[in-house]
């Protein structure tokens, strides 16, 4: 058996471009799922009941629900019913808000209930108001304690990006495809492909984790 | 714009067979990830420095890989590998998904055990147990409850990820609603019809795993 690297170097502009929207839809999605996952953890959190059972309903059927099948629907099937199109970056980065907000939504959840209830009782019997011990109390210990969880939904969103090669988004997986099939050496494509992905997400996962050993102190109470 | 949810009804033969096809490689691969996970935790706390490598290795590896690269990786490596054998879709599905889904669980198995305080293990040990004794008389049925939650999860991520064999045809759930879709151009109803059929089976699990964390979950 022998190796043929030399598609891979010959093609290098082409993977890095891929390599660049792979990094710019993992922080489009991170960044939206955080925003969206936040607010709907927060709203399920302290939200009347006439919230807490539809965002409910929305967060268990995210997690039922393949991100495939939620990108394939959205790049698809929302268009016709909307009457627009979505352009594919569009697309991919709305599936992946949609589906990962609900675990960042799980997660922000559980890092609130996570702070007993005696300190909320506490900062609302010194007089501050209930958004203010939220904020002053609650989410600054919440926050470090769910680092960890965090962390490792970073690194599905990075992932997970690799499937928006379904709806034809030139990311690093859609570029190392064409490349393979063009070249016939899906072997040497699709390690070398593997190795970059690895470097991508290792240090993310690694990083999330010193972080949190440098800050945990702060999230004991 | 007019539908017409009645393709669904029409080709329920095909997207029944889809579903099974799902249902089997959610089973199988969870029956050899399973043994797979355990050997691969059990070599990365092996005395034997290679043994010890290699088990880190194949985790952190294929934890930090897309599982659908996996996929593309052994639809091509594997008859490279072995050209004497014909694989079908099937199987290849199976092989790439049982790879990521073993390196999950090895990381669940480990954390499971190494939850277990050491105090236990020594005390086990000076009582004249042997390592494999203790293993599998102090350790494990403690760690089990802490296992079988996180196992649970991982079973309905798995379930969710079969999806992505699609890529290499296996005529799963998703493979089969697509090529429907290809075929009479009911996009809207055959891809809503699949995430609705997703739902139904998917829901019920993830209230399954919740309910599993309350029930036997251990709070730290």
């Amino acid at each position: 058996m022998e190796f043929d690297f030399s598609p891979l170097l010959m093609n290098w502009r082409f993977l890095g471009n891929g390599v660049i929207v792979t990094i710019l839809l993992s922080i489009v999605s991170a960044v939206g799922a955080t925003m969206l996952g936040g607010t709907i953890g927060l709203a399920r959190a302290y939200g009347p009941r006439w919230v807490t059972v539809p965002l409910a309903f929305y967060v268990d059927t995210m997690r039922a629900i393949p991100v495939l099948v939620v990108l394939i629907w959205t790049y698809f099937a929302f268009p016709l019913v909307a009457g627009i199109t979505l352009p594919h970056f569009a697309a991919a980065s709305l599936a992946l808000i949609l589906h990962i907000a609900a675990y960042v939504s799980e997660i922000v959840r559980s890092g609130v209930g996570s702070v007993r209830p005696g300190q909320t009782r506490a900062g609302l019997a010194l007089g501050m108001s209930k958004a203010q011990v939220v904020r002053k109390i609650v989410l600054p210990q919440a926050i470090v304690r769910v680092l960890p969880a965090y962390g490792s939904i970073l690194s599905i969103t990075i992932k997970d990006t690799a499937i928006a090669t379904v709806i034809a988004v030139p990311e690093f997986m859609h570029q190392s495809e064409t490349i393979a099939s063009q070249s016939l050496r899906p072997m040497e494509v699709f390690t070398t492909a593997m190795v970059i992905y690895f470097l991508l997400l290792f240090p993310v996962t690694r990083g999330v984790d010193r972080i949190y050993r440098r800050v945990a102190h702060l999230g004991r109470s | 714009m007019n539908y017409d949810w009645s393709v669904i009804w029409d080709f329920r033969s095909e997207l029944a067979s889809g579903v099974w096809t799902t249902i089997q490689l959610t089973f199988a691969t969870m029956a050899v990830a399973i043994p797979g996970g355990l050997t691969i935790m059990l070599l990365r706390q092996s005395r034997f420095r290679l043994l010890s490598w290699f088990g880190t290795f194949f985790t952190e590896f294929f934890r930090n890989l897309p599982l659908i690269l996996v996929i593309y990786w052994v639809f091509y490596i594997l008859p490279t590998l072995m050209p004497n054998v014909d694989f079908p879709p099937f199987a290849t599905g199976l092989v790439a998904l049982a790879l990521g889904v073993s390196a999950y669980n090895a990381e669940t198995f480990r954390a499971g055990v190494n939850s277990i305080r050491k105090g236990q293990t020594e005390a086990a040990m000076a009582l004249g147990m042997s390592r494999w004794q203790v293993m599998r008389k102090v350790v494990l049925p403690q760690a089990f409850r802490r296992i079988l939650p996180m196992l649970a999860s991982t079973w309905v991520s798995l379930f969710k990820d079969t999806s992505l064999v699609s890529v290499i045809a296996v005529a799963d759930l998703t493979y089969t609603a697509l090529e429907i879709r290809a075929k009479n151009y009911r996009i809207l109803e055959m891809l809503t019809a699949m995430a609705v059929i997703y739902w139904c089976l998917g829901y019920p699990q993830a209230k399954f795993v919740d309910w599993m964390y309350r029930k036997i979950g251990v709070t730290e």
